[in-house]
């Protein structure tokens, strides 16, 4: 009895989907999938951040942007693929993002919150400023070769740039959330993210390990930028649209909750495909703006209510 | 005792205007509203002196930066509020004002205070959401982000509220109704006008029952709730206050700009430059840090545009960045804070020589 309700249901799900197009419904779930992974690494970083140090990042889309015009200039003038770059830029902006937490937001971290927002909006204001000072503000593009090849055929269309920077942002998120379970400098930072005092007290250098956090964060930040350029067009201010997209990832992920940033990534990424798709291209900007403001409203402690890095 | 050597007595109505003046000078409020309203007077007569429509249209704005810096103080300064994207407030009464002239040909005599009432009416819906759901701090920080990001998305694809294109003004010469001049000198006084009741309005909250409870609040929610200050009501009093104010300079800087255009007005790069450097640049949650803040950042950035020609792409957001970055971490005080030290060496200089006496 129940299996013949089950056959039926399953008969009139397959209907429903081949009215509204089954094909393209999974096109578009995939293509939201392949960009929520981008935004599941940018917000991955972000969240690592928040959970250990407490210092939102307002400037994190910035180094997105910096990773992406490290791809396009290391391509254009060095004729290096920007997959070979990969580790080259991870270490420029490792560097850079330890610096910065050592130069600027250490000093601040004790103080008001509202002056390391204030000083992180104005690093983020400072970072768009050259980018456009030295490159101008028009768009540009990594004219790379593997740009229009796409994978698969009739069924399922996958762009190729896209599949790969989704495979390898997955892969880093995953080898970040093994370094940080496993590894001694891992544990640290754990450590220091559930107590700073007492990570203190067992002997930790608290303030190195927020300088490797810091620069952890913004470094895959940069990959994921790296990774971004092969498909998208790289201008000054395109940190600020993934920047508030992460926001909103990080909000539904619970702020601090690493598997949640992952996840919520994707979540945002299939919604804003789908939204963009179905409804309009322009909801596909609103939809993770107004996923963030109901989400901060109704459920402020995101998905998973508790910070776990 | 002070063994310091006393003044000469002078006559006595010379003596009252005297300790009226050390009264005056060793409140060090009350000499940061002597100070503004001397900028202002400084900023009325300016145009007895120069006629270069360039140079006033830069006084023009530096009124409506101090405006809309004033409004973002008294939430952020004072109140302690991290109402980031405060441009969302300006960005209402600016838009409201030019709808409104543009379907209906309300003048904007009508159409500002229009603008202001919607502004405030959504700034109060806002610190309601904000405090139903215990938004705080970062999270009430990306709220106000998130608004205007939304806001440039959706009013862009309003045709009442100008789409894509933008709204206009059509400009119609002297024209009273319209708020449309071919002088500069009647926006500088309007915006004068408008500027100084902000300021007066700064000064009195600092001595009112509000102010303290917004200061109380922006040093310990908690231990201001404990001690009986209704913080959701306060939080929206303030985000009310401030969101009116900015509407106000929304409408204004939309009738002396004739164009506006939603992209360009909920920018969190304009928010930066219009509400936030100002007040940092001269001192966050000072009565007169808003005003110097305001007066260096507008004319330092035109006078520079001015005389390099143009201003190279970034190099405005480098500035603006620059400064904030230094202010946060050297001079959180901003100037007015660097101006204390100074003042307190003066206060005591004038308390031991004329205080002493009663």
């Amino acid at each position: 009895m129940s299996d013949a309700v089950f056959q039926v249901g399953v008969k009139a799900f397959i209907n429903l989907m081949n009215i509204m197009g089954l094909e393209t419904f999974i096109q578009v779930i995939v293509n939201g999938l392949l960009m929520g992974g981008i935004y599941a690494l940018i917000s991955a970083g972000l969240t690592l951040i928040y959970g250990v140090m407490y210092v939102f990042n307002f400037a994190h889309g910035e180094f997105l942007m910096m990773g992406m015009f490290l791809a396009y200039w290391g391509y254009i003038l060095f004729d290096i693929s920007p997959f070979l770059a990969l580790p080259g830029v991870f270490t420029l902006i490792f560097l850079f993002g330890a610096l910065i937490q050592a130069g600027l937001i250490h000093p601040v971290l004790k103080t008001k919150p509202l002056r390391q927002i204030l000083l992180l909006l104005g690093v983020s204001t400072l970072l768009t400023g050259l980018a456009s000072f030295f490159f101008g503000t028009e768009p540009r593009t990594l004219d790379f070769p593997l740009l229009y090849k796409n994978l698969g055929t009739g069924f399922l269309v996958l762009n190729l740039p896209r599949t790969v920077a989704f495979g390898a942002s997955i892969f880093i998120a995953l080898a970040l959330f093994f370094f940080l379970k496993y590894s001694k400098a891992g544990k640290a930072i754990r450590a220091c993210s559930q107590s700073r005092d007492a990570a203190r007290l067992m002997g930790i250098n608290v303030r190195r390990v927020y300088s490797l956090t810091f620069g952890l964060g913004v470094g895959i930040t940069a990959i994921a930028g790296t990774l971004l350029a092969t498909f998208y067009p790289i201008t000054p201010t395109v940190g600020e649209t993934f920047a508030i997209t992460a926001f909103a990832v990080v909000a539904l992920g619970t702020m601090g909750n690493f598997i949640g940033a992952l996840i919520g990534g994707l979540i945002i990424g299939v919604a804003e495909a789908l939204g963009g798709f179905y409804i309009s291209a322009v909801t596909q900007g609103v939809v993770a703006m107004s996923i963030f403001i109901l989400i901060l409203l109704f459920k402020p402690e995101g998905l998973f209510t508790k910070k776990n890095i | 005792m002070s063994t310091s050597r006393k003044a000469t007595t002078p006559s006595l109505p010379l003596k009252k205007a005297r300790n009226w003046l050390v009264d005056l000078l060793t409140d060090w409020v009350k000499t940061q509203f002597v100070f503004s309203l001397l900028i202002l007077l400084i900023a009325a007569a300016i145009p007895i002196f120069v006629r270069s429509p360039y140079y006033l249209g830069i006084v023009v704005l530096t009124l409506i930066y101090a405006l809309v810096g004033i409004s973002w103080n008294i939430v952020a300064g004072i109140a302690g509020q991290f109402l980031i994207g405060h441009i969302f407030f300006f960005g209402i009464g600016a838009f409201a004002t030019m709808s409104l002239l543009n379907a209906y040909y309300l003048s904007p005599w009508l159409g500002i205070p229009a603008g202001v009432l919607i502004s405030i009416v959504v700034g109060i819906g806002v610190a309601y959401l904000a405090s139903r759901y215990g938004l705080k701090l970062d999270y009430f920080a990306l709220f106000t982000i998130a608004l205007v990001v939304v806001a440039a998305i959706l009013l862009s694809q309003i045709d009442f509220l100008g789409g894509t294109s933008g709204l206009y003004i059509l400009f119609q010469g002297n024209s009273v109704r319209a708020m449309t001049f071919v002088q500069k000198e009647p926006y500088l006084y309007i915006a004068l006008f408008l500027t100084i009741g902000a300021v007066v309005a700064q000064y009195r909250l600092f001595n009112s029952r509000m102010g303290r409870y917004f200061m109380a609040m922006r040093e310990d929610e908690d231990a201001a709730a404990a001690l009986g200050v209704n913080i959701s009501q306060y939080k929206m009093f303030a985000v009310a206050i401030a969101a009116g104010l900015a509407g106000l300079g929304g409408g204004l800087w939309a009738v002396y700009v004739t164009f506006i255009d939603s992209f360009g007005v909920f920018n969190l790069a304009f928010d930066v430059e219009l509400c936030l450097v100002g007040p940092i640049i001269g001192g966050l949650g000072t009565l007169l840090g808003p005003l110097i803040g305001s007066v260096i950042n507008k004319p330092a950035v035109e006078l520079i545009r001015g005389a390099a020609g143009s201003l190279h792409t970034g190099l405005r957001e480098i500035f603006y960045g620059g400064f904030l970055i230094l202010f946060m971490l050297f001079l959180p005080e901003g100037i007015t804070g660097l101006l204390y030290k100074p003042y307190r060496t003066l206060r005591k200089w004038l308390q031991n020589r004329y205080q002493d006496e009663d």
